[in-house]
Protein backbone atom coordinates (compact mmCIF):
# COMPACT_ATOMS: atom_id res chain seq x y z
CA UNK A 1 0.00 0.00 0.00
CA UNK A 2 1.52 3.54 -0.50
CA UNK A 3 1.49 5.18 2.61
CA UNK A 4 2.80 8.43 1.53
CA UNK A 5 3.06 10.34 -2.20
CA UNK A 6 5.36 13.50 -2.64
CA UNK A 7 5.83 16.32 -5.22
CA UNK A 8 8.99 17.77 -5.39
CA UNK A 9 9.61 20.92 -7.80
CA UNK A 10 12.63 21.16 -10.68
CA UNK A 11 14.44 23.14 -8.12
CA UNK A 12 13.36 20.93 -5.40
CA UNK A 13 10.78 23.19 -4.03
CA UNK A 14 8.32 20.63 -2.19
CA UNK A 15 4.86 21.02 -3.59
CA UNK A 16 2.94 18.28 -2.21
CA UNK A 17 3.35 15.70 0.40
CA UNK A 18 0.20 13.72 1.57
CA UNK A 19 0.20 10.86 3.49
CA UNK A 20 -2.04 7.98 3.77
CA UNK A 21 -1.40 6.08 7.59
CA UNK A 22 -4.11 7.53 10.16
CA UNK A 23 -2.08 7.78 13.19
CA UNK A 24 1.91 8.84 11.19
CA UNK A 25 3.71 12.10 11.56
CA UNK A 26 4.16 13.72 8.45
CA UNK A 27 7.47 15.21 9.44
CA UNK A 28 8.76 11.24 9.38
CA UNK A 29 8.01 11.32 5.80
CA UNK A 30 9.26 14.58 4.92
CA UNK A 31 12.36 12.99 6.39
CA UNK A 32 12.42 9.49 3.71
CA UNK A 33 11.43 12.02 1.16
CA UNK A 34 14.45 14.48 1.53
CA UNK A 35 16.67 11.06 1.66
CA UNK A 36 15.25 9.72 -1.42
CA UNK A 37 16.01 13.02 -3.50
CA UNK A 38 19.82 12.20 -2.99
CA UNK A 39 19.14 9.00 -4.19
CA UNK A 40 17.57 10.85 -7.45
CA UNK A 41 20.35 13.91 -8.01
CA UNK A 42 22.58 10.23 -8.08
CA UNK A 43 20.89 8.59 -10.85
CA UNK A 44 20.45 12.04 -12.81
CA UNK A 45 23.74 13.37 -12.62
CA UNK A 46 25.71 11.75 -15.25
CA UNK A 47 24.14 12.42 -18.55
CA UNK A 48 23.55 8.57 -19.30
CA UNK A 49 23.07 6.72 -15.86
CA UNK A 50 25.51 3.87 -15.66
CA UNK A 51 24.65 0.10 -16.59
CA UNK A 52 20.69 1.11 -16.45
CA UNK A 53 20.97 -0.20 -20.27
CA UNK A 54 18.88 1.35 -22.51
CA UNK A 55 15.91 2.90 -20.06
CA UNK A 56 18.44 5.38 -19.50
CA UNK A 57 16.24 8.41 -20.16
CA UNK A 58 13.04 6.81 -18.73
CA UNK A 59 11.11 8.99 -16.78
CA UNK A 60 10.29 6.14 -13.98
CA UNK A 61 13.50 6.09 -11.85
CA UNK A 62 12.12 2.81 -10.34
CA UNK A 63 13.23 1.70 -6.70
CA UNK A 64 15.50 4.01 -4.61
CA UNK A 65 16.07 2.95 -1.32
CA UNK A 66 14.47 1.33 1.48
CA UNK A 67 13.89 2.03 5.12
CA UNK A 68 12.88 -0.30 7.58
CA UNK A 69 9.79 -0.16 7.46
CA UNK A 70 9.32 1.34 3.34
CA UNK A 71 10.73 0.90 0.10
CA UNK A 72 10.57 4.37 -1.69
CA UNK A 73 10.34 5.01 -5.79
CA UNK A 74 10.88 7.62 -7.68
CA UNK A 75 9.96 9.15 -10.93
CA UNK A 76 11.35 12.64 -12.89
CA UNK A 77 9.44 13.92 -15.77
CA UNK A 78 10.42 15.89 -18.42
CA UNK A 79 10.02 19.38 -16.71
CA UNK A 80 12.26 18.07 -13.64
CA UNK A 81 9.61 17.63 -11.54
CA UNK A 82 9.84 14.72 -9.15
CA UNK A 83 7.22 12.17 -7.68
CA UNK A 84 7.64 10.14 -5.41
CA UNK A 85 5.42 7.32 -3.82
CA UNK A 86 6.62 5.76 -0.30
CA UNK A 87 5.43 1.91 -0.28
CA UNK A 88 4.81 -0.53 2.47
CA UNK A 89 4.50 -3.45 0.46
CA UNK A 90 7.46 -6.24 0.48
CA UNK A 91 6.11 -6.99 -3.10
CA UNK A 92 6.72 -4.65 -5.99
CA UNK A 93 3.07 -3.37 -7.68
CA UNK A 94 3.37 -2.02 -11.15
CA UNK A 95 4.96 1.65 -10.11
CA UNK A 96 4.99 2.74 -13.70
CA UNK A 97 0.96 2.23 -14.05
CA UNK A 98 1.22 4.32 -10.11
CA UNK A 99 3.48 7.00 -11.62
CA UNK A 100 1.30 7.21 -14.48
CA UNK A 101 -1.73 8.59 -13.02
CA UNK A 102 0.29 10.31 -10.48
CA UNK A 103 1.77 12.45 -12.94
CA UNK A 104 -2.01 12.69 -14.54
CA UNK A 105 -3.43 13.98 -11.44
CA UNK A 106 -0.67 16.32 -11.13
CA UNK A 107 -1.34 17.67 -14.69
CA UNK A 108 -5.16 18.86 -14.10
CA UNK A 109 -3.80 20.03 -10.49
CA UNK A 110 -1.26 22.57 -12.64
CA UNK A 111 -3.64 23.35 -15.30
CA UNK A 112 -5.64 24.92 -12.91
CA UNK A 113 -4.90 28.63 -13.73
CA UNK A 114 -5.49 29.68 -10.30
CA UNK A 115 -2.20 27.40 -9.34
CA UNK A 116 0.46 29.70 -9.30
CA UNK A 117 3.26 27.90 -10.96
CA UNK A 118 5.68 27.06 -8.24
CA UNK A 119 3.58 27.27 -5.08
CA UNK A 120 2.64 23.99 -3.91
CA UNK A 121 -0.34 22.25 -4.29
CA UNK A 122 -3.38 22.64 -1.78
CA UNK A 123 -6.26 21.15 -4.62
CA UNK A 124 -8.59 18.71 -3.13
CA UNK A 125 -9.38 17.54 -6.03
CA UNK A 126 -5.76 16.57 -6.12
CA UNK A 127 -5.86 14.88 -2.91
CA UNK A 128 -8.63 13.04 -3.32
CA UNK A 129 -7.11 11.63 -6.82
CA UNK A 130 -3.87 10.70 -4.72
CA UNK A 131 -6.63 9.23 -1.96
CA UNK A 132 -7.82 6.95 -4.60
CA UNK A 133 -4.54 6.02 -6.14
CA UNK A 134 -3.58 4.91 -2.40
CA UNK A 135 -6.43 2.92 -1.96
CA UNK A 136 -6.53 1.14 -5.52
CA UNK B 1 -7.83 6.89 -19.47
CA UNK B 2 -10.28 9.59 -19.66
CA UNK B 3 -11.23 10.79 -23.25
CA UNK B 4 -9.62 13.66 -25.00
CA UNK B 5 -11.76 16.62 -24.68
CA UNK B 6 -11.92 19.08 -27.59
CA UNK B 7 -12.84 22.43 -28.29
CA UNK B 8 -14.34 24.29 -31.87
CA UNK B 9 -11.26 25.76 -33.44
CA UNK B 10 -13.34 28.88 -34.53
CA UNK B 11 -13.67 29.30 -30.59
CA UNK B 12 -10.35 29.31 -29.75
CA UNK B 13 -9.58 31.64 -32.66
CA UNK B 14 -12.32 34.26 -31.60
CA UNK B 15 -10.96 34.31 -27.98
CA UNK B 16 -7.69 34.71 -29.34
CA UNK B 17 -8.10 37.83 -31.58
CA UNK B 18 -10.42 39.05 -28.43
CA UNK B 19 -7.73 38.35 -25.92
CA UNK B 20 -5.21 40.25 -27.86
CA UNK B 21 -7.78 43.65 -28.92
CA UNK B 22 -8.69 43.47 -25.69
CA UNK B 23 -5.52 44.08 -24.48
CA UNK B 24 -4.97 46.48 -26.90
CA UNK B 25 -7.75 48.53 -25.63
CA UNK B 26 -6.43 48.37 -21.83
CA UNK B 27 -3.11 50.03 -23.54
CA UNK B 28 -5.00 52.48 -24.93
CA UNK B 29 -6.57 53.71 -21.93
CA UNK B 30 -3.07 53.52 -20.25
CA UNK B 31 -1.55 55.54 -22.65
CA UNK B 32 -2.36 58.41 -21.04
CA UNK B 33 -0.50 57.78 -18.14
CA UNK B 34 2.81 56.91 -19.69
CA UNK B 35 2.31 52.97 -19.63
CA UNK B 36 1.24 51.98 -22.59
CA UNK B 37 3.41 48.70 -23.42
CA UNK B 38 2.05 46.61 -20.97
CA UNK B 39 0.11 44.70 -22.79
CA UNK B 40 2.77 43.09 -24.28
CA UNK B 41 4.15 41.71 -20.96
CA UNK B 42 0.99 40.34 -19.62
CA UNK B 43 0.15 38.56 -23.03
CA UNK B 44 3.17 36.74 -23.18
CA UNK B 45 3.45 35.82 -19.66
CA UNK B 46 -0.18 34.16 -20.28
CA UNK B 47 1.82 32.38 -22.79
CA UNK B 48 4.71 31.72 -20.61
CA UNK B 49 1.97 29.93 -18.64
CA UNK B 50 0.21 28.04 -20.79
CA UNK B 51 3.67 27.15 -22.39
CA UNK B 52 4.38 25.81 -18.92
CA UNK B 53 1.16 23.80 -18.78
CA UNK B 54 0.99 22.29 -22.13
CA UNK B 55 4.54 21.47 -21.60
CA UNK B 56 3.97 19.37 -18.79
CA UNK B 57 1.14 17.64 -20.72
CA UNK B 58 2.45 16.84 -23.70
CA UNK B 59 4.93 15.03 -22.37
CA UNK B 60 3.60 12.20 -19.86
CA UNK B 61 4.67 9.90 -22.25
CA UNK B 62 8.00 10.65 -23.42
CA UNK B 63 11.30 9.82 -22.59
CA UNK B 64 13.41 12.89 -20.97
CA UNK B 65 15.54 14.98 -22.80
CA UNK B 66 19.13 14.29 -23.26
CA UNK B 67 20.03 17.64 -24.38
CA UNK B 68 19.03 21.12 -26.09
CA UNK B 69 18.24 19.97 -29.81
CA UNK B 70 15.93 16.93 -28.76
CA UNK B 71 13.52 19.98 -26.77
CA UNK B 72 13.86 22.27 -29.92
CA UNK B 73 13.11 19.39 -32.13
CA UNK B 74 10.41 18.55 -29.60
CA UNK B 75 8.58 21.63 -30.05
CA UNK B 76 8.90 21.84 -33.92
CA UNK B 77 7.00 18.05 -34.32
CA UNK B 78 5.35 17.45 -31.05
CA UNK B 79 4.51 20.49 -29.49
CA UNK B 80 3.38 22.40 -32.83
CA UNK B 81 1.17 19.69 -34.19
CA UNK B 82 -0.69 19.92 -31.12
CA UNK B 83 -1.07 23.23 -31.20
CA UNK B 84 -1.69 24.34 -34.86
CA UNK B 85 -2.27 20.87 -36.56
CA UNK B 86 1.20 20.98 -38.35
CA UNK B 87 4.74 20.83 -38.00
CA UNK B 88 7.13 23.34 -38.33
CA UNK B 89 8.40 24.32 -41.81
CA UNK B 90 12.23 25.15 -41.32
CA UNK B 91 14.44 24.61 -38.88
CA UNK B 92 17.23 26.47 -38.85
CA UNK B 93 19.88 26.38 -36.25
CA UNK B 94 23.28 27.94 -35.55
CA UNK B 95 24.65 26.26 -32.65
CA UNK B 96 28.23 28.39 -31.85
CA UNK B 97 25.21 31.32 -30.81
CA UNK B 98 22.75 28.71 -29.55
CA UNK B 99 20.48 30.31 -32.35
CA UNK B 100 17.35 28.62 -33.66
CA UNK B 101 15.03 29.62 -35.99
CA UNK B 102 11.83 28.20 -36.30
CA UNK B 103 9.70 29.23 -39.53
CA UNK B 104 5.85 28.63 -40.06
CA UNK B 105 5.36 28.84 -43.53
CA UNK B 106 1.27 29.49 -42.81
CA UNK B 107 0.89 30.32 -38.94
CA UNK B 108 -2.59 28.99 -38.08
CA UNK B 109 -3.03 31.56 -35.70
CA UNK B 110 -2.87 34.46 -38.50
CA UNK B 111 -4.81 32.53 -41.59
CA UNK B 112 -7.86 34.56 -40.85
CA UNK B 113 -7.10 37.68 -40.05
CA UNK B 114 -7.07 40.21 -43.52
CA UNK B 115 -5.67 43.47 -43.03
CA UNK B 116 -7.54 46.91 -43.88
CA UNK B 117 -7.56 48.33 -47.24
CA UNK B 118 -5.59 51.00 -46.84
CA UNK B 119 -2.89 49.18 -44.85
CA UNK B 120 0.10 48.06 -47.21
CA UNK B 121 2.74 46.79 -44.99
CA UNK B 122 1.01 43.68 -42.06
CA UNK B 123 4.34 43.71 -40.24
CA UNK B 124 3.16 46.69 -37.40
CA UNK B 125 -0.88 44.81 -37.19
CA UNK B 126 0.02 40.93 -36.88
CA UNK B 127 3.39 41.56 -34.46
CA UNK B 128 0.62 41.80 -31.69
CA UNK B 129 -0.36 38.62 -32.30
CA UNK B 130 2.82 36.55 -32.28
CA UNK B 131 3.48 38.04 -28.62
CA UNK B 132 1.07 34.75 -27.15
CA UNK B 133 2.99 32.37 -29.25
CA UNK B 134 6.46 33.76 -28.08
CA UNK B 135 5.41 33.46 -24.41
CA UNK B 136 4.24 30.32 -25.56
CA UNK B 137 7.70 28.82 -26.76
CA UNK B 138 9.47 30.46 -23.85
CA UNK B 139 7.10 28.98 -21.47
CA UNK B 140 7.25 25.48 -22.78
CA UNK B 141 10.95 25.95 -23.20
CA UNK B 142 11.66 27.18 -19.80
CA UNK B 143 9.53 24.35 -18.23
CA UNK B 144 11.95 21.62 -19.56
CA UNK B 145 15.10 23.84 -18.02
CA UNK B 146 16.09 25.70 -21.69
CA UNK B 147 16.34 29.32 -20.50
CA UNK B 148 15.77 31.92 -23.52
CA UNK B 149 14.49 34.75 -25.21
CA UNK B 150 11.80 34.28 -27.76
CA UNK B 151 11.94 36.50 -30.77
CA UNK B 152 9.01 36.88 -33.58
CA UNK B 153 9.41 37.90 -37.11
CA UNK B 154 6.66 38.10 -40.04
CA UNK B 155 7.80 37.71 -43.88
CA UNK B 156 8.22 40.83 -46.21
CA UNK B 157 6.20 39.21 -48.23
CA UNK B 158 2.65 40.20 -49.18
CA UNK B 159 2.48 37.27 -51.28
CA UNK B 160 3.02 35.07 -48.01
CA UNK B 161 1.28 36.86 -45.20
CA UNK B 162 0.81 34.20 -43.14
CA UNK B 163 4.19 33.43 -43.00
CA UNK B 164 6.51 33.86 -39.81
CA UNK B 165 9.17 32.92 -38.03
CA UNK B 166 10.52 32.42 -34.38
CA UNK B 167 13.84 33.09 -33.12
CA UNK B 168 14.72 31.23 -30.16
CA UNK B 169 18.05 32.42 -28.10
CA UNK B 170 19.22 30.11 -25.50
CA UNK B 171 20.76 31.65 -22.73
Amino acid sequence: MIVCAAVVGPSYNPLHLQTFALDDDPLKYHYIVHCALDVIDERLSPPSPRSRGAGGNDPCLGYLYSTEDFKVYGYVSNTHVKFLLVLDDPETKDVRELFHRFHSAYIDAVSNPFQLPGHSITSRSFEARLRALASS
Amino acid sequence: MAPRREVAESCLEFLYIELVQSYERKDAECAEKGDGRASRAALESIGFQVGQQLAERYTIDRARFADHLEVIKFICKEFWSEIFRKQVDHLKTNRHRALFVLQDDRFRWLRHLSLPAEQTSNTEAVAKYLVFPCGLIKGALSSFGVNCEVTAEISEDARKPTQCSFEVRIK
